[in-house]
């Protein structure tokens, strides 16, 4: 058994922490155990059955050490059962699992245990100091002398009672509170107590074996703003996968938040999970990460896309869709890369295509009837005549999207093959560029 | 320059002094050019010498070209993996797909995607899947400004993105494109940094430096200013004609520069001039 005590901060004797705090806490902690449980200003939780899944005993052990502290958690202690764990965290001690359990425990002052705490005074009295000297005490006075649930909580602090605990359970939704230290009035800063909350929700996640698609962050100001500031806001980030990859939401979140001016001071945060999908992860490899699949911590194509297109924009990250049309400029369309590409694969057009194509066909200069760019082009192939559109009119911007153009392929000594076209049926015919075959 | 150790080697019944003779020779320092000779090495030493006059070996992966002269003259025999390499050029989108077709074919194949930051004008992907590329795997990112391209350069070099990274610098220093060949050390795909020719006064980090130019007759004018290995002046031909005219080119128009361009120019068919042909229909 290996039971690691999570201390918060207690600031007073009489005041435990905040409800919320530990209970992020406990929902962070659901990921490695489910037997985790909460105990006065401590989150507890028993890890032996989990070791493997996560990497070995000083891989998991290194895990906690790293990300409990964001969470708050100032004291850290492993034993080999919970109230040890929690009397070794309460006197400042980490490793409770090398040498025996008794010679660690008896030189502990006797606030430690909370059963005692009451007592305390009394057993100073009578000379003990130290566990070791109340343990030392026979056993039948220590019961008529004082009550049953001292001597009871002493043999589960030494691992001779069995400890009883009651598991916490998991949240149907998740949705944290957080109250910042101080008053935060950039925007970027709040990523500080977000990735605090992050944290929690990556464990809630893990624990339900979910990704999430949909998360809001919501602020809320001050109580000292302007009257116009308003109560708060929100800011809502989507994932075109489900994740529960912290270090990715983090990243995406900072970029949204790198976006936003805050009206007031906020004063408080709140993280909610909009939606929730399952997610099944891939086993751990027994063989070590070959370079296809990386390693931990890089991005997939699909993050660094989610990335980009919220620095950029997402009308700035695109993938082409083909659609059915005879106008080349009406051949593609350019949709967000974060959305899903039809499944339908349309046969290859016939005729020659250019590589690039000028968003507007750029109108040539002439000399008699040649076409004009970069020198004198000298036409190869064609005409190709490209005909339609007769269906496609704009009626409120007055636009008729018909063409009836025959294209050549030209080449030009300077601008390598060019594809123009000859606007046929019109008053003035002239020559335009419209792409590149590059 | 190895034949001696090879027939030291060879012959193995010699006196040892005699073995050794042509491994440790009287005087450590070459003869001089005159003398035609240079220092002998070890064989293991002088497999991981590299001379300044060979042709290097890119310590990465190496992706096939497509162009049969092109790989005998690139270190390796293909585009370098893990690194980048810089394409200078007159006139940005001009040339691109007709000299990396063949790669983006193999990689489209094997549904790695391609990724454009800042291409010049807006790819056509019908045009493109002449070309044999799989438009599914095109990814366009439209950066404007400088540090808006180099940024998702950056970005797109930093993740296991897998595709090949093809990148519109027009104004970069050169101490971000060093950055950006760092980057590249952990991308096993090609990197392109499409560059105007004015840079190749400039140093650069890149390993491989290559001009491309238009030359006659669908060919494609290729200059290495800088590869792993000796610069290649002589400029290289390459043919490439562009994926959807490949099987409309008449024997004729193989050569569109016999065509005698000063006095006919438009050398197959005249076009007609639209108001002429209208004269001709209303009659």
């Amino acid at each position: 058994m290996r039971w690691s005590a999570l201390c918060l901060p207690v600031t007073d004797d009489a005041s435990s922490p905040t409800e919320p705090a530990r209970q992020a806490l406990a929902i962070w902690a659901l990921q490695f155990t489910p037997r985790v449980s909460v105990l006065d200003e401590a989150v507890l939780m028993e890890v032996e059955a989990s070791l493997r899944l996560f990497g070995g005993w000083p891989a998991l052990r290194a895990r906690v050490a790293a990300e409990a502290p964001a969470l708050g958690v100032v004291q850290l202690a492993w034993a080999p059962n919970g109230l040890a764990a929690l009397a070794l965290a309460r006197a400042g001690i980490e490793d409770g699992l090398s040498g025996l359990l008794p010679a660690r425990l008896d030189p502990l002052p006797l606030e430690v245990l909370g059963a005692l705490r009451p007592h305390r005074l009394t057993l100073a009295h009578i000379g003990c100091r130290c566990l070791g000297d109340v343990r030392a005490l026979p056993r039948g006075g220590l019961v008529r002398r004082f009550d049953r649930a001292l001597l009871h909580a002493l043999d589960q602090l030494y691992g001779q009672a069995p400890e009883v605990h009651t598991w916490v359970g998991l949240p149907e939704r998740f949705e944290q509170r957080l109250e910042l230290m101080a008053r935060v009035e950039q925007a970027p800063a709040l990523m500080v107590g977000a990735q605090r909350l992050l944290l929690a929700l990556g464990g809630w996640l893990a624990a339900r074996q979910a990704g999430v698609t949909a998360f809001a962050l919501r602020w809320v100001h001050d109580a000292l703003r302007a009257r116009a500031a308003g109560e708060g806001g929100e800011l809502v980030v989507r994932t075109a996968t489900p994740t529960r990859d912290t270090t990715h939401l983090a990243r995406l979140l900072a970029e949204h938040l790198a976006r936003v001016s805050l009206q007031a001071p906020v004063g408080e945060l709140c993280l909610h999970a909009l939606d929730v999908q399952p997610l099944v992860t891939a086993s751990a490899s027994l063989l070590p990460p070959d370079r296809a699949q990386g390693n931990v911590g890089e991005e997939g194509l699909t993050q660094v896309l989610e990335r980009l297109s919220v620095r950029l924009g997402a009308v700035r990250v695109l993938r082409p869709v083909l659609l059915d049309d005879h106008r080349p400029e009406a051949q593609c369309r350019w949709q967000p890369a974060t959305e899903a590409l039809p499944r339908q694969v349309l046969p290859v057009a016939s005729g020659p295509q250019p590589g690039f194509l000028l968003p507007q066909p750029l109108r040539l200069a002439m000399r008699g009837d040649r076409p004009l760019f970069q020198g004198e082009l000298q036409l190869l192939l064609g005409p190709q005549r490209i005909e339609g559109g007769w269906w496609d009119r704009d009626e409120d911007a007055g636009v008729h999207r018909n063409v009836v153009r025959d294209y050549w392929v030209a080449q030009s000594a300077q601008a390598g093959v060019l594809w123009v076209f000859q606007t046929r049926l019109e008053q003035a015919p002239a020559w335009f560029l419209h792409g590149y075959f590059a | 320059m190895s034949a001696p150790v090879l027939a030291a080697a060879a012959a193995p019944l010699l006196s040892p002094c005699q073995n050794a003779r042509p491994l440790l020779p009287p005087s450590p320092l070459p003869s001089g050019p005159a003398g035609g000779e240079s220092l002998v090495l070890p064989a293991q030493v002088a497999a991981a010498v590299w001379r300044g006059d060979q042709l290097g070996q890119p310590v990465a992966s190496v992706w096939p070209s497509g162009f049969a002269e092109l790989d005998a003259v690139l270190p390796g025999g293909g585009w370098p993996g893990q690194a980048v390499t810089e394409l200078l050029s007159p006139q940005a989108g001009t040339h691109e797909w007709r000299l990396l077709g063949p790669l983006l074919r193999q990689v489209t194949a094997a549904g790695r995607p391609v990724l454009m930051v800042g291409p010049p004008r807006p790819p056509h992907p019908a045009g493109l899947r002449h070309e044999g590329l799989d438009e599914r795997r095109l990814v366009w990112v439209q950066a404007e400004t400088p540090a808006e391209r180099l940024w998702a350069t950056e970005q797109l070099l930093r993740a296991r993105t897998g595709g090949v990274l093809l990148a519109w610098l027009p104004q970069v220093r050169a101490e971000q494109v060093r950055r950006l060949q760092v980057q590249a050390g952990g991308h096993e795909t090609p990197v392109f940094l499409c560059r105007p020719e004015a840079a190749l006064h400039e140093a650069s980090a890149a390993p491989l430096r290559l001009r491309v130019g238009p030359g006659p007759d669908w060919t494609l004018q290729v200059e290495l200013p800088k590869r792993k290995g000796p610069p290649l002046t002589q400029p290289l031909s390459l043919v490439s004609v562009p994926g959807g005219l490949r099987n409309l080119l008449t024997p004729r128009l193989q050569q569109p520069s016999r065509l005698v361009p000063s006095e006919n120019t438009d050398a197959v068919v005249r076009p007609v001039p639209a108001g002429h042909r209208r004269r001709v229909l209303s009659h």
